[in-house]
Formats: structure tokens, C-alpha cells, sequence
């Protein structure tokens, strides 16, 4: 339902996002996974149109319209109420000036205009308890400050439900919380899929995070997707090398099994190493390496950009 | 090897309103690996730092191979600060930032009287390219930074290190590097490491004993291994069933808790742990746990689990 098409994004003569393409399907919880400065907020950023300072070239067609096309009161219209987003930092996401239900009916009237102010408040209680916060009506007179972290980023995905989006973004939304309560969010996200039926973006750098949530996964490395596939499929058997070694970095195996890492540096925005990305780091490369690699289908619905996955 | 045990005895610290340790009792194993787990607001790092004298104690005592760290620090400053380093968790806000980074290493070689020689071997081991050694900390990333503090706190040879989430901020693929230069270290050295961290990937793989922490207390101490395998506290059992995991045969349904972690001005009564409980008793509400020693083990439960009771 989402096609990303060779989406570049870059500032100057560096490139943030080297021609993207993936596919984010009807009602998918698509993890995106990688290293920081791998692009994966600038991504979920483009899906919006927000990247300040960066040009764009691609394409980002949803339902049929290319919302690259689009200008800007058109985009802004797109974003306000076909998709939604949660930060990673719920504390500085909120309005200090505003109760949380000065946030909440703020969006649910801009979804639907005319509301009345009794309907708002209701529908604001509503979707409070659906993200299991007790005692709505008190917490919707509470200002961002009265509240916990996890509390607060309750308080974000609700908003962000309350606009009825096709798809929700969601930036590293439990890094900032506590283990406990990151399950409790990650628990929370799996039960709202029985009511929301649009498809979710979940951004993370805890594979294992994703591998808990996500029906998908979408690797990125030094600002391109190189490995899209089925989530039990790619963190279990990986393709790409890359994946391969981060999955091992993970420091899964038994106590006493060796440490690794990835040695090598990632290509800095300004690098274009002219084959594939991953070149000067992999452990498998070769001379037909130096050519550009791109995505191709290795088995149903999973692409590697390596041509010997 | 016992000049590196550090033991707490109902030691109690803080500051304001504000207890950050209360009560506690621990002995942390000379020459050994320690993970140090727990939320935000446990005393984790306040632990770390009493150790060092960095935080007085209100009550009980620390002491470090018998002697307790006020008199070490009295009798001769400077020779338990070249022992007994910590590598602090904002490891970029610890390093001047007036100095490059070949000042910031040369310094505690200079003070402690010891030569630079090993300077250059741990910026190889841990991927630290020369070059770095003519930058502020504000030209370092954030790896880069944690990195120059992780040399500077192992150029002395300490006998004991105390590393505040070292790992956090690093990208997995990185992260690696510096856990195997930590651990060659420890192993050379027969030093006493303590790491805290979020990680229970991490902490698993490194760690020879476990301690975990919630609300200023210790609720569960003992191996690693038989903690991870079967833990005996329920907070135990529910953050260790946090962790995800990716190997699907390996995976847990994380263990859900009611509420948030309580704040540390207003600890619960009874079982500071008893409001979010699964298993809680109506004693758990106003008889508060002593920690126990079972089985080579040390739980602050009135209920523990009866798995740990029996897999040590």
C-alpha cells in the first residue's frame, strides 16, 4: 500500500539515503532496523516530507498518488490525517502548556471538523483507556509533567491512533522507557492490532525488539535497505552478510561463545564507494563486488542487495 | 586477590529527600565479573560510585580489601584512585573539553607517575585510529568518546574498574570491541570488574555473578548463570523476561508487572517490590524482606520463585 521508489535524499555532496525502495504492506508491522546513521529516521522523516535541509528525489507513492508530487498544503494534508508518528522521546514530544486533553482533542477534532466539545472529550477518554491508562477523565486534566515516561508515551500512541492513521511511524518509541515498561508498551502495540488496521513503521536498533513485534523486517546500511524479508525468516537465517553479522553481534549465544563485532568503519555520508556498501567491511567480498548491488527476490517476499545471498 | 573485594555493609546513601541506597548489604567478588542490573532510579550507578567514595555514605560502611574507602582515601588518595577507576556512564561529559584527546590520556599517567606505553596498544584494541589523539572531545562521536574514557580508565592497570553502562550508545556491531578489551584486561589483570548495564544480552555473556537492584535495594544476588536459568525474586524473573530475544526457541513471553517503577522519594511499604508484583501476599504490603542467603544465593523475598530454590 506504501512504495518507496529509489527515494535519495542528500545536502551538498552527501547522501543520506541512497535510492530506498521498499514496500510497506496493508496492515504490516514492518521493523526497520540498523546501526545509528544508517538513515532510518530520516526515512520514516521523508515519509512525512519533514526533512529539513535535505533535497529529495524518488518517489513515495500511497494509494496510488505520488506524495513527492504533492505540494506542500496537499503534503500537509496527506500527513495530518493518513499518517501519524511517535517520537523516540515521549517528554519533549508533549506541550508543557497543555493537559493531555488539550492534545487529544486538538487531533481528534482536526480528524473530524465540526466535533462537539462533549464527543471529543468523550471519544479523548476512549482512547485513553485503549492504551490501558487508568482513570482517563483525571488524566486528561493532568499537564505532560504530572505524568510518567511510560505514561506519556501512552499518551503519544493514543494521540497518534486518535487521527485513524493508514500508517503509524514510530521513531525508537520504547528506547527512552525502562525494561519493564518497554514490555509493557510492546505488549500494548500487539493488543492495538486487533482495532487498527492501518500498517505500522516501527523503528529500532533492538532486533530482538523487532523480532517480538514485527511481521516484517527491513535492514538499512549506510543509508540503503539491503535486506527486506519475513521477520522469522531474516533474524533466524539472515541473507545479506551484513545481517548476518549484526544478528551475531547480538551477544545471544551462551556465555564463554566469542564476542564479535564488525570491524571496518561505515561509509560516512560523503563516501560513495561505487560497488556495494558493505564492500570494505564484508568478510565474503569479492572483485564483482565493486559493482553496485541492488535488491532482488531470493525467495517470497524477501530481497537481499547481495548477489550472492 | 582479596585486596579487590568490595564489600557493603548496610550501607545507606543519598542526598536531599533522596535515598539512592538504603540498606545495603553485598560483597562484590574479587577477580571477578559483576553485572549490575536494574531500572532507572535503582542506585545502580550511586552503588558504583559509593564504592569509589565518590558518595558518602549517611549509614553502614564500604570498604575494599578490608579497609574502608574513607581511610584508603585518607592514608593515600592517590594510590586507590590509580586502583580503583570508574568509567563513567556520560563518558564524553567526563573528558575536558579544553583538552585534545593525547593531553586527556597523558594526564593520569603524569599524576600517577606512570609511563604512557600503554596508550597506544588499547587505542589499537579498541579501533581508535591515531589521528584521534589531536581532537577535542567535541570532534569524537559518542563511541569515540566513550572509547578515549574506556583507555584513559585502563591505561593505570586498575585492580578494579566499575563501568557505568559502558556499552550504551554503541551500535551493536561496535560494542563487541570494547567488551573483548574489557574482559582481556579483567583476565589479565585479575581485576575486579563490576558493569551495570541494560543490556541482559550483554550482562549474560560477560558476567560471572549477578546482582539486581530495584528501588535502592538488592533483591537477588548470585551466579550469573543459575540467575538467567532460574530466578528466585520475581523482579528478577520479570526483567530478565524483558530481554527480547531473537532466537524463537529461546524467546519468553515477557512477564507483565501493574504500574511504574515507584519513585525513589516515596518507596512502597512492606516489599518495595509488592505493588507491582504478580505473586504479592498481604504480609508483602507491610513486613518488609530481609535478603536471604540460600543456595548460594541471596534473595529479599518472602515468596521467592521454586525454581531458584533448587538449580544452584
Amino acid at each position: 500500500m506504501i512504495e518507496i521508489q529509489d527515494l535519495t535524499a542528500w545536502y551538498g555532496a552527501s547522501t543520506v539515503l541512497r535510492g530506498v525502495n521498499l514496500r510497506i504492506d496493508q496492515g504490516e508491522i514492518l521493523g526497520l532496523v540498523g546501526e545509528s546513521g544508517s538513515g532510518k529516521s530520516t526515512l520514516a522523516l521523508a515519509l512525512l516530507g519533514m526533512t529539513v535541509g535535505l533535497e529529495r528525489r524518488g518517489r513515495i507513492v500511497m494509494d496510488g498518488t505520488d506524495l513527492e508530487s504533492l505540494d506542500e498544503p496537499a503534503r500537509a494534508a496527506w500527513r495530518g490525517q493518513r499518517m501519524a508518528m511517535v517520537f523516540q522521546d515521549p517528554s519533549v514530544a508533549l506541550n508543557p502548556l497543555f493537559t493531555i486533553g488539550t492534545h487529544l482533542i486538538d487531533v481528534l477534532r482536526r480528524r473530524t471538523p465540526g466535533l462537539s466539545r462533549a464527543n471529543a472529550r468523550a471519544a479523548a477518554e476512549a482512547a485513553l483507556r485503549a492504551v490501558e491508562i487508568a482513570d482517563p477523565a483525571l488524566r486528561l486534566r493532568a499537564y505532560p509533567h504530572e505524568l510518567s515516561g511510560g505514561m506519556k508515551q501512552r499518551v503519544m500512541i493514543a494521540m497518534a491512533l486518535a487521527a485513524a492513521p493508514d500508517l503509524l511511524l514510530a521513531d525508537e518509541p520504547t528506547t527512552a522507557l525502562d525494561a519493564t515498561i518497554e514490555a509493557g508498551i510492546v505488549r500494548l502495540l500487539q493488543q492495538l492490532r486487533q482495532e487498527f488496521h492501518g500498517s505500522i513503521l516501527f523503528i529500532s536498533h533492538q532486533l530482538g525488539l523487532v523480532a517480538q513485534l514485527c511481521d516484517a523486517v527491513a535492514v538499512m546500511y549506510a543509508g540503503a535497505v539491503i535486506e527486506r524479508g519475513p521477520v522469522d525468516g531474516v533474524t533466524t537465517a539472515p541473507r545479506h552478510p551484513y545481517t548476518q553479522l549484526l544478528i551475531a553481534c547480538e551477544l545471544e549465544g551462551d556465555p564463554g561463545a566469542p564476542i564479535l563485532s564488525i570491524p571496518g568503519d561505515v561509509p560516512r555520508p560523503a563516501d560513495h564507494p561505487p560497488g556495494c556498501l558493505f564492500a570494505a567491511r564484508c568478510p565474503m567480498a569479492e572483485a564483482a563486488c565493486d559493482m553496485p548491488q541492488t535488491l532482488r527476490t531470493v525467495a517470497p517476499s524477501w530481497e537481499v542487495a547481495c548477489w550472492k545471498a | 586477590m582479596l585486596e579487590g573485594m568490595i564489600r557493603f555493609t548496610t550501607a545507606t546513601a543519598g542526598w536531599g529527600a533522596v535515598t539512592a541506597l538504603h540498606g545495603v548489604t553485598l560483597a562484590l567478588a574479587a577477580g571477578r565479573v559483576t553485572g549490575l542490573v536494574g531500572e532507572s532510579g535503582s542506585g545502580k550507578t550511586t552503588l558504583l560510585r559509593a564504592a569509589l567514595g565518590l558518595v558518602p555514605l549517611r549509614a553502614g560502611t564500604v570498604t575494599v580489601g578490608g579497609t574502608a574507602v574513607g581511610a584508603l582515601l585518607t592514608q593515600d588518595r592517590r594510590a586507590f584512585r590509580a586502583r580503583a577507576q570508574l568509567l563513567p556512564q556520560d563518558a564524553a561529559g567526563a573528558l575536558s573539553p579544553r583538552m585534545i584527546v593525547r593531553r586527556l590520556l597523558a594526564e593520569p599517567a603524569a599524576i600517577h607517575g606512570r609511563g604512557q606505553d600503554r596508550v597506544a596498544p588499547l587505542m589499537a584494541a579498541l579501533g581508535l585510529a591515531p589521528e584521534l589523539l589531536d581532537r577535542y572531545p567535541h570532534q569524537l562521536s559518542g563511541g569515540q568518546a566513550r572509547r578515549v574514557a574506556a583507555v584513559r580508565a585502563l591505561m593505570l592497570d586498575p585492580a578494579i574498574l566499575l563501568a557505568d553502562e559502558p556499552t550504551a550508545g554503541l551500535d551493536v556491531s561496535v560494542q563487541g570491541g570494547l567488551l573483548t578489551v574489557l574482559l582481556e584486561r579483567q583476565r589479565a589483570l585479575g581485576q575486579t570488574l563490576v558493569v551495570c548495564s541494560h543490556n541482559l544480552n550483554v550482562i549474560r555473556r560477560i558476567s560471572d555473578d549477578l546482582v539486581v537492584m530495584y528501588v535502592g535495594e538488592v533483591v537477588e544476588t548470585g551466579p550469573a548463570a543459575a540467575l538467567y536459568a532460574a530466578p528466585a525474586h520475581p523482579y528478577t524473573a520479570a526483567l530478565l523476561s524483558t530481554n527480547p530475544v531473537l532466537d524463537p526457541a529461546r524467546r519468553r513471553m515477557p512477564i507483565p508487572l501493574r504500574g511504574e517503577v515507584p519513585s525513589i522519594l516515596h518507596p512502597p511499604a512492606g516489599c518495595r517490590f509488592h505493588p507491582r508484583c504478580f505473586q504479592a501476599q498481604p504480609r508483602c504490603a507491610v513486613d518488609p524482606p530481609a535478603l536471604v542467603a540460600a543456595e548460594g544465593r541471596q534473595v529479599r523475598c518472602h515468596y521467592p520463585l521454586a525454581g531458584g530454590s533448587t538449580s544452584v
